[in-house]
C-alpha cells in the first residue's frame, strides 16, 4: 500500500470520528441553546404578567398565536401550581405531526384569587435540527473527501514524483554499466536528503568498483608480461644439455603450472573484458552452425573418452551477439559437458527454437547448484578444471539476457541457455 | 634471414633472440617504438615480432609502416591485450598472424616458420628430413615417395615437431598447440601421448626412423638424422 493511500485512509478514519462526535456535540448543544432561550422567553413572559397585575391589579388581556399559546384559568384546588416547566407535545393539523412545546405554568393571585397561567411556547423540530446537523457534516465530510483527493493527486503527481524517479533509477542501477547515480533535485527536504545520501552512497561504491576493477585488470595484465618471460626462461633452460633427470623433471612440472597459470590468467582477462562489454561488435550468429563447428573440434577428445556424443538440431537459431563469445560460450558448455562426464558416459545436444540443452552423465555436485555458475567452482576433483568455464558461460549470458538453468536428475546433468523470445527467428 | 623483436621487455626480449638465435636466425632486438621505426627503415627483415604495447607509441602503427614500406616482410603480433578487435586490426592491416602473451617459444618458433614458409623466402616448396618430406600446400606428408595417412591433428603434430627440431617440447605445449584453448577440456598429456604414439608408428610402419624420442621427465624431442 502506498504511503500516501495508508497515510490517506488513517486520516479519513480520523476525520469520521471527528465529525460524528463534532455532529453529537454541535445537536446537543443547539438542542441547549434553543431549550435556554425559550425558557428565557417563558419566564419573562411570566415576569410581565406578575409585574402587570401588581401594578393594575387586574388580569391582562392575553393573546394566543402560533408560537405561544397563554391560557389563563381560575384554580381553586388548595394545592396550586407554584411554578412548573415541562415538555409537551401538540397536534398541528397543518403540519399534521405532533410539535414539541415548552410549557410553563404558574399560580398568579388577584384579589386573593388565584389564577393558573399556562404559557406555550413551540421550540424547533428536533428531528428536523438532527437532520440539518447530519446534513451539514456530512456535506463537509463529502468536501473534505474531495479535497483531500485533489491534495493527495497533486502531491503524488509533484511531490512524491521525485521519489518515484529516484526508486525507479535505483532499481534499475548497475554498477557495472553505470556511472554514480544521477538523480533529480527534489524541494522536498527528505527526499532531497534521501538523493543525497544515495548519490553519496554510490558514489563512493562507484569509485570503490572502479578502483577495484581496474585492480584487477591491471594484474591480470601485468601478470602476462612476468608469466611470458618465466615461461620463455623455462623454456629455454629446458634445452640445456646434461639435465639429470631429476632437473628434468622439476622443470616440467615449473612448466606445467606456469602454463596452467597462464591459461587461467586469460580466461580471467576475457571474463574482465566481457563484464566491461568491450565486446561490441555484434552480429546474427548462426548458433546451429557454430555448434556443428564446436562439436567437430571436439570430436577427437570426445571420442577419446569414449563419450555417446548425441546432437539434435531442430531449428537454425540466430543470435545477435559477439561471434568470439558465442564460440566462448559454446565451447565451455560443450567442454563442461566432457569434462564432468565418467568414462564411456554420454553427451546429448538438442538445439531448439526456444534454448539449447546439453546434457551429460556424471556424479552428483558437491556444490549448491546456485554457486553452479561462480568462479573456481569446481564440481569434481578433476585438478585440470580451472572452475571458471561456467563462470565465463555466466557472464555471457548476462549480457545478451540468456537464461542459463541447470538440473541434476537420474545421474543426468542438464544445462539449459533459453534465449530471449525476440532474438530467435 | 634477418629477424627484428620488437618487445619493451628486456628479459622477454632476450628469451626470444636466444631461442631464435639457436635456430639459426640473426635477430635484432628494440625495445621501443622510435627504435623499431628506425631499425625497420634501415634493415630489410624477414619477418619482424612486434609487440603491440611499446613506450613511445602502438605497434599497430609500425604494422602499417611495415605494409607501406616493406610488404615483403613477415609480420607477427606479440601482444598481452588478447584483445579480440586487436587481433582483427592486425591482421586486417596486414598482419601474418597474432600471439598472446604469454606464449611458449616452440609455438612462436612454428609459427615464425610457418610465415617464412608462406612468403616462400627460401623457394622451398617441401620440408626434407631424412626419408620424411612435407609438402605443406598439399598438406602431405611422405615417407619414401609413399603418401603417409595422418590425421589433421597429426599431421599438425609432426609439422610442429619440424619447427622445433632438436628441441624439446614439453606435453603443454604440444597440448596447447593442437587444442588451443580446449586443452582443458583433456587430460592433455595422456593424449599427447597418444598422438605422438601413432605418429611414430604411423612414420615406422612407412619405413621411416624413429625420430621422437622421449625426454624423461620433460617432454618429446625430434631428433633430426
Amino acid at each position: 500500500m502506498r504511503i500516501l493511500t495508508k497515510t490517506s485512509l488513517y486520516y479519513l478514519l480520523v476525520s469520521f470520528v471527528v465529525f460524528l462526535a463534532g455532529g453529537i456535540g454541535y445537536y446537543l448543544i443547539l438542542q441547549g441553546e434553543i431549550y435556554d432561550e425559550v425558557d428565557d422567553q417563558l419566564f419573562t413572559d411570566k415576569e410581565n404578567i406578575l409585574t402587570y397585575i401588581r401594578r393594575t391589579n387586574t388580569l391582562p388581556h392575553v393573546t394566543s398565536g402560533v408560537t405561544e399559546t397563554i391560557v389563563v384559568k381560575e384554580v381553586t384546588s388548595a394545592t396550586p401550581v407554584l411554578e412548573s416547566l415541562t415538555d409537551t407535545l401538540i397536534y398541528s393539523s397543518y403540519d399534521e405531526e405532533s410539535i414539541p412545546y415548552r410549557r410553563l405554568t404558574f399560580t398568579a393571585y388577584q384579589n386573593g384569587k388565584a389564577y393558573q397561567y399556562t404559557i406555550m411556547k413551540s421550540v424547533m423540530d428536533f428531528d428536523d435540527l438532527f437532520e440539518s446537523t447530519v446534513f451539514a457534516m456530512g456535506w463537509t465530510f463529502v468536501m473534505l473527501l474531495f479535497g483531500l483527493g485533489a491534495v493527495n493527486y497533486s502531491i503524488n503527481k509533484y511531490t512524491w514524483r521525485n521519489f518515484y524517479d529516484t526508486l525507479g533509477k535505483l532499481k534499475r542501477y548497475s554498477l557495472a554499466q553505470y556511472g554514480p547515480l544521477q538523480l533529480k533535485p527534489s524541494n522536498t527536504t527528505e527526499f532531497q536528503e534521501l538523493n543525497n545520501a544515495l548519490q553519496a552512497m554510490t558514489h563512493k561504491i562507484h569509485t570503490d568498483y572502479l578502483n577495484l576493477k581496474e585492480f584487477t585488470e591491471n594484474v591480470s595484465h601485468e601478470i602476462q608480461t612476468p608469466l611470458a618471460i618465466v615461461n620463455s626462461k623455462l623454456e629455454l633452460f629446458m634445452q640445456s644439455d646434461n639435465l639429470t633427470t631429476e632437473q628434468a623433471k622439476l622443470l616440467e612440472e615449473m612448466h606445467h603450472s606456469v602454463s596452467r597459470l597462464a591459461r587461467l590468467n586469460k580466461s580471467l582477462i576475457l571474463l574482465t573484458r566481457i563484464e566491461n562489454r568491450e565486446f561490441k561488435e555484434n552480429e546474427e550468429v548462426p548458433l546451429h552452425e557454430l555448434l556443428t563447428q564446436q562439436t567437430e573440434q571436439l570430436q577427437e577428445i570426445i571420442e577419446m573418452q569414449g563419450l555417446q556424443l548425441t546432437q539434435t538440431i531442430e531449428s537454425p537459431v540466430f543470435l545477435l551477439m559477439n561471434r568470439g563469445l558465442a564460440e566462448v560460450l559454446l565451447s565451455n558448455l560443450l567442454i563442461n559437458a566432457i569434462q564432468h562426464n565418467r568414462p564411456g558416459g554420454a553427451v546429448t545436444i538438442t538445439l531448439t527454437i526456444a534454448n539449447l540443452c546439453i546434457q551429460n552423465t556424471g556424479q552428483p555436485l558437491q556444490t549448491a547448484p546456485d554457486a553452479f555458475f561462480g568462479r573456481f567452482v569446481s564440481g569434481s576433483t578433476n585438478s585440470g578444471s580451472l572452475g571458471i568455464g561456467l563462470a565465463l558461460v555466466n557472464k555471457i549470458c548476462a549480457i545478451y539476457s540468456l537464461q542459463p538453468s541447470y538440473t541434476y536428475q537420474n545421474e543426468l546433468h542438464t544445462l539449459c541457455i533459453s534465449f530471449p523470445e525476440k532474438s530467435s527467428k | 634471414m634477418r629477424i627484428l623483436i620488437i618487445e619493451d621487455e628486456p628479459a622477454l626480449n632476450a628469451s626470444i633472440v636466444t631461442y631464435l638465435q639457436q635456430e639459426g636466425y640473426s635477430c635484432d632486438a628494440a625495445y621501443d617504438f622510435k627504435e623499431a621505426s628506425l631499425k625497420i627503415a634501415d634493415v630489410p627483415y624477414t619477418c619482424v615480432l612486434a609487440d603491440l604495447n611499446l613506450p613511445l607509441g602502438n605497434g599497430l602503427d609500425l604494422v602499417k609502416l611495415l605494409k607501406e614500406n616493406t610488404p615483403e616482410t613477415g609480420i607477427i603480433i606479440i601482444s598481452a591485450k588478447n584483445a579480440l578487435d586487436d587481433r582483427i586490426t592486425g591482421l586486417e592491416l596486414g598482419a601474418d598472424d597474432y600471439l598472446t602473451k604469454p606464449f611458449h617459444l616452440s609455438e612462436l618458433n612454428a609459427r615464425l616458420k610457418s610465415v617464412i614458409r608462406r612468403r616462400n623466402f627460401n623457394g622451398h616448396k617441401t620440408i626434407q628430413v631424412g626419408v620424411l618430406e612435407v609438402l605443406p600446400d598439399a598438406a602431405e606428408v611422405q615417407v619414401q615417395g609413399k603418401k603417409l595417412a595422418l590425421t589433421k591433428k597429426e599431421y599438425d603434430l609432426l609439422l610442429y615437431f619440424l619447427a622445433n627440431r632438436n628441441r624439446v617440447l614439453t606435453k603443454d605445449a604440444i597440448a596447447e598447440h593442437l587444442w588451443g584453448d580446449h586443452v582443458e577440456a583433456l587430460d592433455s598429456l595422456d593424449f599427447v601421448y597418444t598422438h605422438i604414439k601413432n605418429l611414430r608408428r604411423k612414420i615406422m610402419e612407412a619405413g621411416g626412423e624413429d625420430y621422437i624420442q622421449t625426454v624423461y621427465g620433460l617432454g618429446y624431442k625430434f631428433v633430426s638424422p
